[in-house]
């Protein structure tokens, strides 16, 4: 991957409060340690908590906009499956990866019963559809098993890295995470990443 | 965790480090030695300040957050007054409540280096219009500095403190949400640290310089300013951020200013056109260039102008065209080029120039179909308030007070704060224009389509009199807001309303924090920007030192108290004001003030009515006919086991 790697465009997607905007930091931070230029561009709502939140991190040698172009992200990140088809649909490229966690976080819209909640099946054949490919982990427990909850975007860092999809090294990965995150969960965010990285092993 | 505080004062020319737009504007400010600095938060411009905040007890300066633009404005143009270097920050809608001391600072100018850094917010994001500050620019001629990405931010903001002294004026520096949002490696450079001593001088290089009335006066004072700017033209074509990049007899050109330019690189290079365009970047929007712009236009036959907002930039390149070379062919926002509205973007743009220089971009159509197949499955997921948010309590009883004594056709006018959601509506449903020629009376299915009117901060509280003043008869008139914009823009309003002797109910939902924005302090916080402690302002104190005599104190999370306080407000003769207070749960949560409750949702007892679903939580779901609760989301507040009608929902124990 590293040899002839120019550009890497990855979408982190969930919904606010989840941590995808810090997820997308430290894997920015860590390209710069590794020498890359990055850029991280961050959509999300008015909303505190609970809106759809999108960063879209582009590493690499050239870059400028702080925006991936439709149909260009390599990978969506997900930490909330819905929230992964979204920006799937719009960004992914032709044999790109949909990452994501299987837990749903409802929208207010599909409880006061106006919209309908896609299954993870359904999600799974739009994107293979699409010629993506689709990989889904249980995040949720496994930030539970690994002490906290709030860790969620971890396990998904650890998984992203565990499928051998970014340009950057898993110990500067890892250091970046521990001096990223709040030094009382330093242990739990550790665990973590090691519990994504494996649970895609063996997807 | 390697301290934010610590990298952004660290003086480490050289470093790269990945900072966001904002924090790149403040880092500037640190570097060029900024001594005052004041802002009110508005997103996107809100980290502006708290990152300074960060940094000024670290290097002696002066970070707060004012109560509003305005104050904020005139708190960093006095300083400036004074010979320091100053910053105020604000997002678009900010600097509409600046603009009248902004048009007479001019009149004679500032002293020490002077910056207004704004937030503009195409695509309005999180903003109530798609304003382009830079016309501000135009209007107080002043110059504008426009970044195409954080480290540009950072230089440009470090080199306006230099060109406001230069020409004595104040300088705008202009941002949007996808620089102001957007993170970027930063190389960062040399601080100067803030040590100059304030002096003053009523008659500096001037008469009665900071007197706008003072001999000899406005008018000549208004001569004065005309003849700055000129003064920089010839500086402008130097400016690193002003660049041509010409090679050959290239017959397209493109001219793009600030953010625009970095998503014409990115199509220069989707289009494979490096070096067979004429490129004309802009970082100073005014004065523009003017050299450099001829050189292009009498260059190329035809030139697409890129830009996010307003045709700021392409305006003038029309005006300029007719002197330089009348057969240049324009294209932009005002042929249709581009999209007159919303943001831009690489696709955008690569689409325009594809279509401009002839160009197929590949399509996969058969794709397009799957996409827009795809596009089907995908639930809306419509903005909500937070999971034990005070606000849900406060709207569930204005809700039932209005159902009791708010008559057929009540009008709620909103504000703006985390409670403006309160009109965000539901995006999966389907809201039909009407045409009736009496008033309708929409229903409430859940606390996200309370609010009738939503315009600006303060604006709420003075329709609501206006709708009494015109004689509306059909229902009660009710104003709410939240703390922090009662400080901001109501209370002009509230001293209105009784001296006017207007009638109604203004709600002040107060959480004492600005929540909506990242949860800085404001005057019911009891705590400055850089975390000091400071004195607690009641809302109730100065609405009774406004003369209001109806004014009543309520929990929000006690439902039946707060709907009495409302119904009883509803019924006065009064205008009468209902505080609901209870401090934010995320910050309760922060602060360990809070803790949550074991939530029962017991299924045999729930008949599936969705009342509590209409409450609006977040942390409460239905599934298969029945409601629940999300354990992840749910901080157990316990707030809606007033709601249920079949004591289904319980705490444990």
């Amino acid at each position: 991957m590293k040899g002839k790697f120019s550009e890497l465009n990855l979408i982190i997607g969930g919904v606010g409060g989840q941590g995808s905007i810090r997820a997308s930091h430290i894997v920015a931070i860590a390209a710069i340690q590794d020498g890359m230029r990055a850029r991280v561009g961050e959509t999300f709502g008015a909303a505190m908590r609970g809106g759809a939140v999108a960063s879209h991190v582009r590493i690499g040698k050239e870059i400028f906009a702080p925006l991936i172009a439709k149909d260009r992200a390599e990978i969506v990140l997900a930490l909330e499956p819905l929230e992964g088809l979204r920006n799937a649909v719009k960004f992914l490229s032709k044999g790109g990866l949909l990452l994501t966690n299987t837990r749903a976080w409802m929208p207010v819209d599909v409880n006061i019963g106006r919209a309908e909640y896609p299954s993870l099946d359904a999600i799974k054949n739009a994107v293979e559809k699409l010629g993506g490919k689709f990989v889904a982990i249980d995040a949720t427990s496994l930030a539970q098993q690994a002490g906290n909850v709030r860790t969620i975007n971890v396990v998904m860092l650890g998984a992203l890295v565990g499928a051998g999809k970014l340009p950057i090294s898993v110990e500067t990965l890892k250091q970046i995470v521990k001096e990223n995150v709040p030094p009382k969960t330093i242990d739990a965010n550790l665990r973590a990443f090691e519990l994504g990285f494996n649970a895609i092993q063996q997807s | 965790m390697t301290k934010f505080a610590d990298i952004i004062i660290e003086d480490a020319p050289g470093k790269r480090v990945l900072l966001m737009g904002n924090e790149a504007i403040a880092r500037g400010a640190i570097e060029a030695g900024v001594q005052v600095a004041a802002s009110y938060p508005g997103t996107p411009a809100s980290e502006i300040l708290e990152t300074l905040a960060l940094a000024a007890p670290k290097l002696g300066f002066h970070a707060e957050w004012s109560v509003n633009e305005k104050v904020a404005f005139e708190v960093a143009a006095g300083a400036a007054l004074t010979g320091v270097r100053a910053l105020t920050s604000m997002k678009n809608a900010g600097l509409n409540w600046v603009m009248d001391m902004f048009m007479t600072l001019v009149y004679g100018g500032v002293r020490g280096g002077f910056v207004i850094a704004v937030g503009d917010d195409p695509d309005a994001h999180y903003s109530s219009n798609e304003q382009d500050t830079r016309f501000a620019a135009f209007y107080g001629e002043i110059p504008c500095l426009e970044p195409a990405d954080p480290q540009e931010a950072k230089e440009m903001t470090r080199y306006a403190f230099e060109l406001s002294e230069r020409l004595e004026l104040p300088v705008l520096l202009r941002s949007v949400t996808r620089i102001c949002h957007a993170s970027g490696d930063v190389e960062l450079g040399k601080i100067e640290k803030p040590e100059r001593t304030p002096v003053f001088d009523r008659h500096w290089k001037m008469p009665w310089r900071g007197n706008v009335y003072g001999p000899p006066g406005p008018v000549e004072k208004h001569g004065w300013l005309h003849g700055q700017m000129p003064q920089i033209k010839k500086l402008v074509e130097t400016l690193p951020w002003n660049k041509l990049e010409l090679r050959g007899k290239p017959t397209f050109g493109i001219i793009a200013s600030g953010l625009g330019a970095s998503y014409a690189r990115e199509a220069i290079k989707a289009l494979g056109l490096e070096n067979k365009v004429a490129f004309l970047k802009i970082g100073t929007p005014t004065p523009l260039p003017e050299k450099l712009v001829e050189r292009m236009l009498k260059t190329v036959k035809s030139v697409l102008v890129v830009e996010e907002g307003e045709p700021v930039v392409e305006l003038q390149i029309r005006g300029l065209a007719k002197d330089m070379n009348p057969e240049v062919k324009l294209l932009g926002k005002l042929t249709g080029a581009l999209p007159s509205v919303g943001e831009i973007n690489t696709d955008v743009v690569t689409h325009a120039l594809a279509k401009l220089v002839k160009r197929k971009l590949p399509q996969d159509q058969p794709r397009e179909l799957i996409k827009a197949e795809a596009q089907r499955l995908i639930a809306p997921r419509s903005s909500t308030l937070c999971a034990g948010c005070p606000h849900l309590g406060s709207y569930w009883a204005l809700k039932q007070a209005l159902r009791k004594a708010g008559g057929d056709v009540p009008i709620v006018n909103g504000d703006i704060g985390c409670y403006e959601q309160g009109g965000y509506g539901m995006v999966g449903k389907e809201y039909k224009p009407g045409s009736a020629n009496e008033s309708v009376r929409h229903p409430i299915e859940s606390p996200y389509e309370t609010l009738d009117t939503n315009y600006i901060m303060g604006g709420g509280v003075g329709l609501m009199q206006g709708q009494f003043q015109a004689g509306y008869k059909d229902g009660a008139i009710v104003g709410v807001a939240g703390d922090s914009t009662f400080f901001h823009a109501c209370i002009p309003a509230v001293l209105n309303a009784v001296y006017n002797k207007a009638k109604g109910v203004f709600l002040v939902m107060d959480n004492s924090w600005t929540a909506m924005t990242g949860h800085q302090p404001n005057p019911a916080t009891g705590k400055t920007a850089t975390g000091e402690e400071t004195k607690v302002l009641l809302v109730e104190d100065i609405a009774r030192a406004c003369g209001v005599e109806h004014v009543k104190i309520v929990d929000p999370f006690d439902l039946k108290s707060t709907t009495e306080a409302i119904e009883e407000a509803l019924k006065s003769d009064k205008f009468a004001i209902v505080v609901a207070r209870h401090v934010c749960t995320l910050q309760a949560q922060r602060m360990k003030q809070f803790v949550g409750k074991r939530m029962i949702f017991d299924r045999d007892k729930c008949t599936g009515c969705k009342i509590c679903v209409t409450f609006g939580c977040p942390g409460i779901i239905f599934k298969e006919g029945k409601a629940g609760f999300d354990p992840i989301l749910c901080n157990g507040c316990g707030v809606c086991v007033q709601v249920c009608p079949t004591g289904a929902i319980r705490v444990e124990g």
